[in-house]
């Protein structure tokens, strides 16, 4: 009788065991290829909504799509993978500077791009997990005229289980790689100095600026 | 004298042995002539600013898109013998199939290649030149160059343009009697026809790049490796909605893998 009950006890502590330890290794919030596929398709709608909404003024309209863009983007992750090997060498200081300068730079680009923005709009086709925490997403985008462009997204899932877009690749040409050989060498002109790459950062921002 | 001299055997320096990533990052740029390129881009960028981008800007303000569509189309149709060739050396029969139908279909029905009216009936438009062929043949591209006026390119890719310049049957026909005139309009009005649907783009990389020249570069290489994975790979032009056919998998595996 205690043999038996022991058993059994045995078995639930076990049975106990392997779902603690299932549970353990999936996390309660693992996204799912369809998940990462609506969050392009949303955010993509989001930017649209936001660029053609007249009814509020250019610096509002300014306001919310910097707000939507670095919440949906992994501007430090970009960031880090543009300055490569330089990330290291850098102080906290020059990281913090380049990071924000950075940011800028990206949200203002981007909003100028969005400002030609001419009745587009984006299709999500599919998407795959292609890393632990990373996912490719397939779209394209479709034009009142000419062929559809495809677009890719590169997603990391954070640990709270949202994503955030680290890269975008538009027929085969990705941002951050363009980005990364475009710094390295803007950096390499200026004797491989961080401080060098961060004036004509700033030179490029207040250009940007002034282009409005 | 010797300025040009110095531009010509003008090479990049390779980093020390001891920084292994600095020469990662050199090999991986792989621009051992970049001060020479450099110089090249910079008479390129001369030109179009005072000429070519000027002519595309007035080109798209005095051709309204649906005239411009028309004569990038023709262009576009009067390659065909261009691409039906390179389909044929990649070994990519099915699209040199869709490139003799379009050809057929565009020349008849869409006048002379001025509507591409095989788009619309299911038969996408695609380019194949010599340099796509010689990477599916296994050539590298070698370093990277920048050619007077071509811009952007590498020695395979040089060849290959020059290869098709001799190949091209239309404009063998064109440099005989006295058809030179209309030679030389097929070229002005490729680079203008591109030129202009460029200008958003080139403008765009401009404004936001740190430097132009390696951005372009960087550019040039990922849309060229892009065209010749799509090369290698002419399923995702063949079937399009693979997963959306009632053919079993294996058929479909099979039949894009003979090609």
């Amino acid at each position: 009788m205690i043999k038996m009950l022991s058993r059994s006890t045995l078995l639930r502590a076990t049975f106990t065991l392997l779902v603690v330890l299932t549970l353990g290794t999936t996390p309660s919030h693992a996204q799912t290829d369809d998940a990462a596929r609506k969050f392009v398709g949303a955010l993509a709608q989001r930017a649209i909504t936001t660029v053609a909404d007249r009814q509020i003024s250019q610096i509002e309209r300014d306001e919310r799509f910097r707000k939507l863009f670095v919440s949906a983007f992994d501007i430090p992750e970009i960031g880090r993978f543009v300055l490569s090997r330089y990330w290291r060498a850098a102080t906290p200081d020059q990281q913090q500077e380049f990071l924000s300068l950075f940011e800028d730079i990206t949200v203002l680009t981007w909003a100028k791009r969005f400002q030609d923005y001419n009745g587009e709009s984006l299709e999500t086709v599919s998407a795959s997990k292609d890393g632990d925490h990373s996912w490719m997403v397939d779209s394209h985008i479709l034009r009142n005229q000419g062929p559809q462009v495809p677009v890719q997204w590169r997603l990391r899932e954070s640990d709270d289980g949202s994503f955030r877009v680290v890269d975008i690749i538009v027929e085969g040409v990705s941002m951050a790689i363009t980005h990364r050989s475009d710094y390295a060498s803007a950096m390499q002109s200026n004797g491989g100095r961080i401080d060098g790459l961060l004036s004509i950062m700033r030179t490029k921002l207040d250009q940007l600026k002034a282009a409005g | 004298m010797a300025a040009v001299a110095a531009l010509l055997v003008g090479c990049a320096t390779p980093p020390p042995d001891d920084d292994p990533e600095a020469k990662a990052e050199f090999e991986q740029v792989n621009d051992p002539l970049e001060p020479t390129n450099r110089v090249i881009f910079s008479a390129n960028e001369g030109i179009d600013t005072y000429f070519l981008r000027p002519l595309a800007v007035g080109y798209r303000t005095a051709v309204p898109s649906f005239g411009r569509d028309r004569i990038s189309d023709m262009i576009d149709n009067l390659k065909s013998p261009i691409y039906f060739a390179n389909d044929l050396l990649q070994g990519n029969f099915t699209l040199a199939g869709a490139t003799l139908e379009r050809f057929a279909l565009n020349t008849s029905f869409g006048v002379f290649g001025l509507m591409d009216v095989a788009e619309p009936m299911g038969i996408p438009g695609h380019q194949s030149d010599f340099g796509q062929t010689m990477a599916v043949w296994g050539i590298d591209d070698g370093p990277y160059l920048v050619l007077p006026l071509f811009g952007p390119s590498n020695p395979r890719d040089a060849v290959g343009m020059l290869a098709e310049s001799y190949a091209d049957p239309l404009d063998y026909y064109l440099q005989t009697g006295g058809r030179h005139w209309a030679y030389w309009t097929r070229m002005g009005v490729t680079a203008i026809s591109k030129r202009e649907a460029y200008l958003d783009a080139l403008d765009d990389v401009k404004r936001t790049s740190l430097d132009y020249y390696s951005a372009m570069r960087s550019l040039y290489r990922q849309r060229r490796s892009a065209e010749i994975n799509g090369a290698k790979n002419p399923s995702q032009y063949v079937v399009p909605s693979a997963n959306m056919s009632a053919l079993p998998a294996n058929v479909l595996t099979e039949d894009t893998e003979r090609q």
